[in-house]
């Protein structure tokens, strides 16, 4: 997520997503399902954060798809215009 | 046995599947506010495939996650780990590192005001306790 002015930090939030208890709830199966060892657990701390984490992941694609699709002069963020921009996501493969 | 196998198979690919039609409409949700933000429409497309990669982005982060603990000899999985997950772009670590100290900051501050509001309680039925003790004397 490198090069421009992190996106996220922008887009002005109106709803909780994921920081809500369902949220924290759906991030907490999320992460339980691919969980080798039966005794891992999460902190409710550390629950919080990556729910905020998962948020940011979204926002900033979105915000970058919008902007690829303001660069292009389209009206529509279509898949074509997130290609682009998913490189600079960093998305990694374990 | 190997029906067996077969149904919890499927058991796991059905709970999967509820599980991505959850995330999926969180992305709808959180592309909504974009789009109001950026004046800029999503395609169905664009959304189902934002919230394909935030799920299996998820398989990364847990896996990572459960290593990491593992790797301080810890079961639970604490703050630390997840600010770890966060350490390749130096804005987003930026902002992680702010929202954990955010959450550890309302955290003590509900504590505080919970063991305020035990206190107080035991305050009030000691003085009762001792105006009704002055009473009976009388």
């Amino acid at each position: 997520m490198e090069g421009s002015c992190a996106g996220f930090r922008k887009v002005r939030q109106r709803g909780l997503f994921l920081a809500d208890a369902s949220g924290q709830e759906l991030v907490s199966r999320l992460l339980h399902l691919y969980f080798r060892d039966g005794k891992t657990k999460v902190s409710g701390d550390a629950l919080q954060l990556m729910g905020e984490l998962l948020r940011i992941f979204v926002v900033e694609a979105a915000v970058r798809g919008a902007r690829q699709a303001q660069a292009e002069d389209v009206a529509l963020v279509d898949v074509d215009q997130l290609e682009k921009v998913l490189p600079q996501l960093g998305y990694s493969s374990s | 046995m190997e029906e067996e196998a077969e149904a919890e198979e499927q058991e796991r690919f059905s709970y999967q599947q509820r599980l991505k039609a959850a995330v999926h409409y969180t992305v709808g949700r959180l592309c909504e506010e974009v789009a109001l933000d950026k004046e800029m429409q999503f395609s169905k497309q664009t959304i189902a495939a934002i919230s394909e990669l935030t799920f299996r982005q998820c398989e990364n982060f847990a896996k990572d996650l459960e290593m990491f603990a593992r790797h301080a000899k810890r079961s639970t999985i604490n703050t630390e780990d997840v600010k770890l997950l966060a350490r390749r772009s130096n804005s987003l670590l930026k902002y992680i590192t702010e929202k954990s100290d955010e959450i550890a900051q309302c955290n003590l501050e509900r504590k505080a005001r919970k063991k305020k509001k035990s206190e107080d309680g035991n305050k009030s039925s000691r003085e009762t306790a001792e105006a009704e003790a002055v009473d009976s004397e009388d």
